[in-house]
């Protein structure tokens, strides 16, 4: 959305394409804290609503379909679309983010929807004066553990290593709250019940012993994986599935930039999202003005 | 005071410009025993007052049950969009936060008697030769589900066996227990089909065509 307004404000014709939800994953994101501007923190969706609007002031057209696969003929870029269309156009900017990673263990597909969740904004309610567990512990994890015990009577914390990755005032507020204990050095090996979750096998990594443990619900935050599988012929990814830019987000095909989290880089939050997406709407601009020029 | 901020009315009344065809929004609420139905009655007579084609019908769910057989209403607050005739689409408690925007899109397809699918979804349509209802379980505070809802009110839309209903789930918590409701978005086809996610357009028509097979 922000590569939108940069080309939105240089009077591009800019079509985005939103599959799931607009405003991507910081969407359900309780409170967002460490993006410049809002001392108080603003939550996600009030964050991506502003941000639509500001794009959508600048012209962009938001149309809630996905992409299936990107065509490139000549200079143009076509754009295969979920409602089987196929949009012509110069340039395309890939912001398709990420998705969360599966823990992929035994009950955790068959306990989707029946305790075992993704989105805590989404399903937290249901889990009122109930036991839960968060996996992980980065900023996501830990975020949503501390708002989870708005709902869970106890939340653990179940993390593979003794220490979090989480930002450290984050971790510092989830350590003062009572109804959270953590897990260390533990992952999930199973996922039982019957017709909801009832209980987890949690294994512990440093004396190999395993524990069956009673439980309501499982939130899994343990990450995310590209969303490259769509570009994967059309571009160079790195070994994670990242997808390569240079240092002005353009990939290694003309006319094709990527932003946000879908990038190979260090660090994935809104401010260098923003950041990204600013820059490869001014390397859109450029591009088209130097196609212009050469026709001329 | 309204629960619709200055700037959205203008946007909706901008939108609502484009209408086609009149839309009736009709509403049933309970004076007691209803946590949201002022709310929503509020929201709604805010809305037709935002337009000359939106009417707004309201009726009490404990008396009037001449109404209530009409549009087979199970539950309040439950609010039906209607067109020219009605499609099946139904709301089953608030449509408050991300489930606000489905109500304007359902707004505006009903207005133009569109449901908007591709081709291929409504030829597959075409096969539902019996009533179907599809039930999508929601909390207003998931982003993800309008996408469920809307695919689902826009079958309704295209095919008049199908029924469907949005359920703000942690309104009627003995229903969304008695089908296992703990994530959202969740499907339900005819008590026999169950899908958790917003699924693609193909594979939630899918999910509804499998609801017909004889042994479901």
């Amino acid at each position: 959305m922000t590569a939108g307004i940069y080309t939105g404000r240089a009077k591009l014709k800019t079509l985005l394409l939103e599959e799931k939800a607009i405003g991507g994953e910081i969407v359900v994101a309780d409170i967002v804290e460490n993006y410049p501007g809002f001392p108080k923190g603003i939550s996600g969706s009030d964050l991506t609503s502003a941000i639509e609007e500001q794009a959508r002031s600048f012209g962009v057209e938001i149309c809630e379909i996905g992409a299936t696969r990107i065509e490139l003929n000549g200079e143009n870029r076509i754009v295969h679309t979920t409602d089987d269309r196929m949009i012509t156009t110069k340039t395309i900017i890939i912001a398709a983010g990420t998705q969360n990673i599966k823990l992929n263990v035994p009950g955790e597909k068959l306990f989707t929807g029946r305790g075992v969740s993704y989105c805590a904004q989404c399903d937290g309610a249901f889990f009122k004066d109930k036991e839960i567990i968060v996996v992980g512990g980065g900023d996501t994890a830990i975020g949503d553990a501390i708002f989870l015990t708005r709902f869970a009577r106890k939340v653990s914390v179940v993390h593979r290593r003794d220490k979090l990755r989480a930002e450290k005032i984050l971790q510092e507020r989830a350590f003062s709250i009572p109804s959270i204990e953590f897990i260390w050095d533990s992952v999930i090996t199973g996922i039982e019940g019957k017709k909801t979750v009832e209980a987890v096998s949690l294994k512990n990594l440093k004396t190999d012993t395993v524990v069956t443990k009673r439980i309501d619900g499982v939130f899994i935050f343990i990450g995310n994986n590209p969303n490259t599988g769509f570009v994967k012929d059309i571009v160079t990814l790195d070994e994670s599935g990242y997808i390569i830019t240079d240092e002005n987000m353009g990939t290694n095909q003309p006319g094709i930039f990527a932003a946000g989290d879908i990038r190979s880089k260090m660090v994935r939050q809104v401010a260098t999202a923003v950041g990204d997406g600013a820059m490869a709407g001014s390397s859109v601009q450029r591009y088209i003005e130097k196609l212009e020029t050469v026709k001329k | 005071m309204g629960l619709l901020q200055e700037k959205d009315k203008e946007y909706l009344k901008n939108e609502f410009s484009k209408l086609k065809n009149d839309v009736k929004l009709v509403l049933f609420t309970q004076e007691e025993d209803c946590t949201y139905c002022n709310d929503e009655k509020m929201l709604i007579d805010e809305l037709g007052s935002l337009s000359d084609k939106i009417k707004v019908e309201h009726y009490d769910y404990a008396t009037q049950n001449d109404k209530k057989e009409q549009y087979k209403i199970d539950k309040y607050p439950a609010l039906i969009i209607e067109g020219v005739r009605d499609y099946g689409i139904r709301y089953y408690g608030i449509p408050a936060g991300y489930e606000f925007a489905s109500v304007i899109e359902d707004i505006m397809d009903v207005s133009e008697g569109s449901s908007h699918l591709t081709e291929e979804s409504k030829k597959k349509l075409q096969a539902i030769n019996k009533p179907i209802r599809i039930q999508v379980f929601v909390t207003p505070s998931c982003p993800y589900c309008p996408k469920a809802v809307r695919t689902a009110h826009k079958i309704a839309i295209e095919n008049d066996f199908v029924t469907a209903d949005m359920v703000e789930a942690t309104e009627f918590p003995e229903v969304s227990n008695k089908y296992g409701v703990q994530s959202v978005p969740k499907t339900v086809i005819n008590d026999g089909v169950e899908f958790v996610g917003a699924l693609p357009e193909d594979q939630f028509i899918d999910g509804v065509i499998s609801a017909l097979e004889p042994n479901r």
